[in-house]
């Protein structure tokens, strides 16, 4: 065991034992085990000490013989009534997460099929040869892609197909940095446009549901799609004028046709009409975590996705997001979150600076942390935040939730800051200090875009 | 990054040995080349490796070797679970058709490669051999990408191995 993964198991263990040993006044005894859980997911999950799901498996597990009706714990004389534990598990099929296992089922099958590499090279045609606008189909691309599906399987699938492109530029061509650079802030950028685009957002979305708070699949799109639009074009000019190209036009070999057997035909169907019936959530009404069943139940009805693929499945992916979904839940039943939040004079500090200040934080914790993880240990202090009437109810409580995914998401500075990060870099093509360059320039510009607009545009679309 | 993964190049001829470690020198930063003459050298330098916790990813033999020949040798680690998962490759200009069919049916040989080879092909087949070894058996591909089949790594994260989002 690593230096790093000890000093983690050691003080996760600490800050497990501290709230059973010290009683902190204004705390329910609840609380005090709420808290326990708390720490030591915080400190596992920022030293990594277990892999970061099975920190989130402990989260339920700790939470089912702690905090429920059926634990070790007898709440009957106190003001805290346990939840059944059913409600700490019944997190894995939170409708968020089955709207999740319905992207994925919809991704890998692209994959099976070779729908998105295939479909990424018919995208790619109409943006010609030239070096400039080659770089913007790619981030498009990517950025529409990874608005669906995993941002690392996008990033990974992108550099296949840039590899080859960039072995035909100049090796001097600093361009060829730029392209590097361009996939992985696609991908990242991308994945905010919609709930399913990335993890964090499924967290987000669920605290918000937790408090009665619907967001559809559309409305999130008209929150977050904008921005992500913006920021593709801001990110495309930063990288072009850093590393401007020394060659005008790379020729390019695109071949790529559609597969045309019948799995494949049911696949491009299933994915247009989910994916259409999700963006018209708005208008239609039918949730999106039952849309999500659609691909699930006819892609393996008909065979097209059999018992192997859903064996292969990133499940690990759905259990960090149920953990942090769960965490949430026992932060705010015992009262926790708002005795945490209630310990600082909030109201001193503004709305637009509160949310500046998660904003940040989750910037900066999230650069060195799991994007997931950042939004599951911030949001339910947020929310109870709106709850406590800090901030402005259910709107404010949307507002800081969606502060907290986007910047979470706006985090690309390391290698280390998201997977798609780590693959760029590892091509080679990429150094570490190119990517903290640009990723500081569109990190910090996100972050101010995503406050104006809690200023100037959602105040009037939510 | 930890370099686990070795390569194993057996050759008794002096001058052929060095000529083949130069050609694939440009793996060794990550992959670290150890040498022997003779089957029986190998044998012990394997053994040392493997006590160590490290693997043979890839092992270049040549056939006609004093004692016991290359093939021998290659039948013998396939056999042995430790080694069965090397990607094995026969240097040589000598081995007759009943050997090399031994090697391939026997030892799963992966590759023969006649003297006098060309430095290119040699580096292409050591790139494809150690990209398809790291893919199944590093646990982390990822960390190999500039030096071996970037795209081939790729293509594996793209199918769900190695890491996904969180």
């Amino acid at each position: 065991m690593s230096k790093s993964k000890l000093a983690g198991l050691v003080l996760g263990i600490i800050g497990f034992a501290v709230p059973l040993f010290v009683t902190f006044p204004g705390l329910s005894l609840a609380g005090h085990f709420a808290m326990s859980i708390f720490l030591l997911a915080a400190v596992f999950w920022m030293f990594e000490t277990i892999p970061i799901y099975s920190t989130s498996i402990l989260v339920i597990f700790f939470q089912v013989i702690l905090l429920s009706s059926e634990g070790f714990i007898d709440y009957s004389a106190m003001a805290y009534t346990p939840l059944p534990y059913s409600n700490f598990i019944a997190t894995l099929a939170d409708p968020i997460i089955i709207l999740f296992l319905g992207g994925f089922v919809l991704a890998d099958a692209s994959v099976k099929y070779d729908f998105d590499k295939n479909m990424t090279r018919l995208l790619l045609r109409p943006f010609g040869s030239q070096t400039k606008y080659i770089m913007l189909g790619l981030m498009l691309v990517t950025a529409i892609l990874s608005a669906f599906m995993s941002n690392t399987a996008t990033t990974a699938m992108m550099i296949t197909v840039i590899l080859p492109i960039i072995a035909r530029m100049e090796p001097g061509d600093p361009a060829r940095t730029g392209i590097a650079l361009c996939i992985p802030f696609a991908a990242n950028i991308g994945g905010i446009a919609t709930p399913i685009g990335t993890p964090p957002n499924a967290v987000v979305i669920a605290a918000l549901n937790n408090q009665g708070l619907d967001i559809a699949f559309s409305s999130w799109m008209m929150y977050a799609a904008p921005l992500a639009i913006v920021m593709l074009l801001f990110a495309w000019q930063v990288l072009l004028r850093l590393y401007q190209p020394a060659t005008e036009v790379i020729p390019l070999k695109l071949d790529g046709n559609l597969k045309k057997s019948r799995n494949a035909i049911i696949l491009y169907v299933t994915f247009g009409l989910t994916v259409l019936l999700w963006v018209t959530e708005g208008i239609h009404g039918i949730r999106s975590a039952i849309v999500a069943l659609i691909p699930v139940a006819v892609l393996t009805l008909t065979s097209v996705f059999e018992k192997n693929d859903i064996r292969k499945l990133p499940w690990e992916v759905l259990w960090l997001i149920a953990g942090g979904i769960a965490l949430g839940i026992s932060m705010k039943e015992t009262g926790l979150a708002e005795w945490m939040v209630g310990s600082i004079a909030w109201d001193t500090f503004g709305y637009l600076l509160l949310l500046a200040i998660f904003g940040a934080v989750a910037l900066i914790m999230s650069n060195f942390l799991s994007n997931t993880v950042t939004a599951s240990l911030l949001i339910p202090l947020a929310i109870s935040l709106a709850t406590s009437g800090v901030i402005d109810g259910p709107f404010g409580m949307i507002m800081i939730g969606l502060v907290i995914a986007l910047s979470a998401s706006f985090a690309m500075v390391l290698p280390i800051s998201t997977p798609p990060n780590a693959i760029a870099v590892s091509t080679g093509m990429v150094k570490t200090k190119d990517m903290i360059t640009s990723g500081l320039i569109i990190g910090l510009v996100g972050l101010t875009l995503i406050l104006l607009l809690a200023v100037i545009y959602w105040p009037f679309i939510v | 990054m930890e370099k686990n993964i070795y390569i194993m190049v057996v050759e008794d001829e002096p001058e052929v040995l060095d000529s083949i470690v130069r050609d694939i020198a440009s793996f060794e930063e990550f992959f670290p080349i150890e040498m022997a003459d003779t089957a029986e050298e190998a044998r012990e330098i394997i053994r040392s490796i493997l006590d160590d916790g490290k693997e043979i990813g890839l092992i270049l033999c040549d056939h006609v070797l004093p004692g016991d020949n290359g093939v021998e040798l290659l039948v013998e680690m396939q056999k042995n679970p430790e080694t069965a998962e090397t990607k094995k490759v026969l240097i040589t200009g000598q081995a007759g058709l009943q050997e090399t069919v031994r090697a391939v049916n026997e030892a799963e040989l992966k590759h023969y490669i006649a003297k006098p080879w060309e430095k290119n092909e040699l580096v292409q087949i050591v790139r494809d051999l150690l990209t398809n070894y790291v893919i199944n058996h590093a646990d982390s591909p990822l960390g190999y990408m500039a030096i071996l089949d970037g795209e081939k790594i790729a293509d594996f994260i793209r199918r769900g191995g190695s890491i996904t989002d969180h």
